[in-house]
């Protein structure tokens, strides 16, 4: 658990983060959005103490973050960059097991858990493990940054726009497996980004910043719908909002129970989202689809009416 | 510490060697005339028919070189110690407000003519070596002072700033990160600042050193240019040699590692 209560940062007359409270849950995953300059990055990076606040107290686990010894502090909290960071003169295994090292484990442990971090994010180890740096792709280069961050198994993960220098497909695909970790190791996540689709995909809880004090916070739904002021909305994606709220809900939620009626040649995976459900609307011009399952099965309908009919959590 | 890196490892030993080919190819030159200079009388006579003694008699050749590579080795060791010490510390948070002190000071040097340093230390140090190795120091710390601060400072900041969010110390941060990464160019630096200071050393004859400058000096002052010759001969194969096996040395840190 991370609380900041009433943090302010000022570098020199200017102030960047402004009385800023926030409550992060263990197990969450929390995206603190906004334009660049809004303080987003500075409130994360004064967690593990790369920048120290000015007034107020962070708070990690029930203890104020300057009473740890800083590196005592950064090495029990994983940090993973947009620039990645890592040793350019050192090979992927080397650089997963940093953390451990410095920690003293015993070399043959620190073995074990590089191999079963590699595992864990997709990369093979014969043919990563003595690899350099600049021998990866970005997207490798950033699983290593990943791997790196979780290798003395942190509760919490700082995370500075991680995806940010990808290109979409190889970012789309790192933000499934970050969801993927995440619902299997659930650890307290500070997510910074300015893409807002990568925000409202991965984030639990949304925190809008805009020149150092927080706009609004809330799950991604309740933002979507209910956004504080024009500008939380602008920054949402203004009347695209609608199609960013489909694209988290899947059609699971919406769907109907089979009708006596003949079942549409148009279908969609349960799985699929609103948004994907609407696409293949538009595409096959029907306003009824079946729902199907892995084997194809169908296993209900759903309907255009149903589809954008309001407010029903799941 | 370090692994060879895939597909560079698997030659062994044979290899290592044959690409130290270059230096060894120098040194052996060196030692062979250094050693066998007498035997090159005839060209010499030749080359002076009318002067009696044409080999540089004072002093055995061999000896010449030994004080010759001593004195730039304890100048470069001390240049390294002072160059690379005072680049670091300046680049640390406490020491920041040196940086340009430091970087004039080096300049600063240079500017300063070895000829002038020798006249100037010569009634402190007396004659001899130390007064040499006062001049070459201060010749040679310019590019070690340069090399090193421009190899701290060109690091990525990103792989600063991750060693430092992962909770490495500052000692651990310069040693496993810094240093290691700035070898490179602190080495091109070493590299200018011997191989400058091979030649500059010979100056060192003026004021009592013995050392490859002997013979030229000599030869200067006695009209024969056969001893001249025969110093400027070796410290050119000894500047050769030196300067090959950095290159080799500089090749070796990049490909073993960053590339």
């Amino acid at each position: 658990m991370i609380e900041l209560i009433e943090v302010t940062k000022r570098f020199g007359s200017e102030t960047a983060v402004d009385r800023l409270s926030l409550r992060v849950e263990k197990g969450e995953l929390c995206a603190l959005v906004g334009t660049s300059g809004c303080g987003k990055s500075t409130t994360l990076r004064m967690i593990n103490r790369l920048i120290e606040h000015s007034e107020g107290e962070i708070h990690l686990e029930g203890r104020q973050v300057r009473e740890f010894d800083e590196q005592t502090l950064r090495r029990r909290i994983g940090y993973v960059i947009q620039s990645t960071g890592l040793f350019p003169h050192w090979t992927v295994a080397r650089n997963i097991g940093l953390v451990p090292r410095l920690l003293k484990w015993p070399a043959p442990r620190i073995r074990e858990r590089v191999e079963e971090l590699m595992a864990l994010l997709g990369l093979p180890l014969e043919s990563f493990a003595d690899k350099y740096p600049h021998q990866l792709s970005g997207g490798q280069a950033q699983r290593v940054g990943v791997a790196r961050a979780l290798a003395a198994d942190p509760d919490i993960l700082l995370m500075d726009e991680p995806f940010g220098a990808l290109d979409p497909i190889t970012r789309e695909s790192l933000q499934a497996e970050l969801r993927d970790l995440q619902s299997r190791l659930h650890k307290t996540i500070v997510f910074v980004t300015h893409d807002m689709d990568e925000a409202l995909a991965l984030a639990d809880r949304l925190v809008v910043m805009r020149a150092g004090r927080i706009v609004q916070q809330g799950t991604p739904l309740a933002l979507l719908r209910e956004p504080a002021d024009d500008f939380v909305a602008s920054l949402l994606g203004g009347d695209d909002r609608g199609l960013k709220e489909a694209a988290i809900i899947r059609v699971a939620e919406r769907m109907q129970p089979l009708s006596p009626r003949l079942l549409p040649r148009a279908r969609v995976h349960r799985d699929a989202t609103l948004r994907q459900a609407l696409a293949v609307m538009f595409r096959e011009h029907a306003d009824r689809l079946a729902v199907v399952d892995d084997e194809d099965m169908a296993v209900g309908e759903l309907s255009l009416r149903r589809l954008v009919e309001s407010r029903r959590e799941a | 510490m370090r692994r060879e890196p895939i597909g560079a490892g698997g030659a062994g030993g044979a290899s290592r060697l044959a690409a130290w080919r270059a230096p060894l190819a120098w040194l052996a030159c060196l030692l062979l005339l250094a050693a066998g200079m007498a035997w090159l009388e005839p060209l010499f006579r030749w080359f002076q028919p009318d002067t009696r003694q044409v080999i540089y008699p004072h002093a055995d050749f061999l000896t010449l070189l030994g004080r010759h590579l001593l004195v730039v080795g304890v100048a470069a060791l001390l240049a390294v110690v002072i160059g690379v010490g005072a680049a670091v510390l300046v680049t640390r948070p406490a020491g920041r407000d040196f940086l340009p002190l430091v970087a004039q000071a080096a300049s600063m040097g240079q500017t300063f003519p070895p000829v002038a340093v020798l006249a100037l230390a010569v009634p402190v140090l007396g004659f001899g070596t130390w007064p040499i190795i006062v001049a070459l120091l201060l010749y040679g710390l310019l590019p070690i002072v340069r090399n090193t601060l421009a190899g701290l400072q060109g690091i990525d900041p990103s792989v600063l700033e991750a060693a430092r969010g992962m909770g490495m110390g500052g000692v651990q941060q310069l040693l496993q990160v810094e240093l290691p990464l700035a070898v490179p160019v602190i080495l091109a630096g070493i590299r200018t600042s011997v191989t400058i200071n091979i030649a500059t050393a010979a100056l060192g004859a003026t004021v009592g050193a013995s050392n490859l400058g002997a013979p030229i000096i000599s030869g200067i002052v006695n009209g024969n240019t056969a001893y001249v010759l025969q110093g400027a001969l070796l410290i050119g194969l000894l500047a050769l040699a030196v300067d090959s096996a950095f290159e080799r040395l500089q090749r070796r840190w990049i490909s073993s590692g960053i590339g």
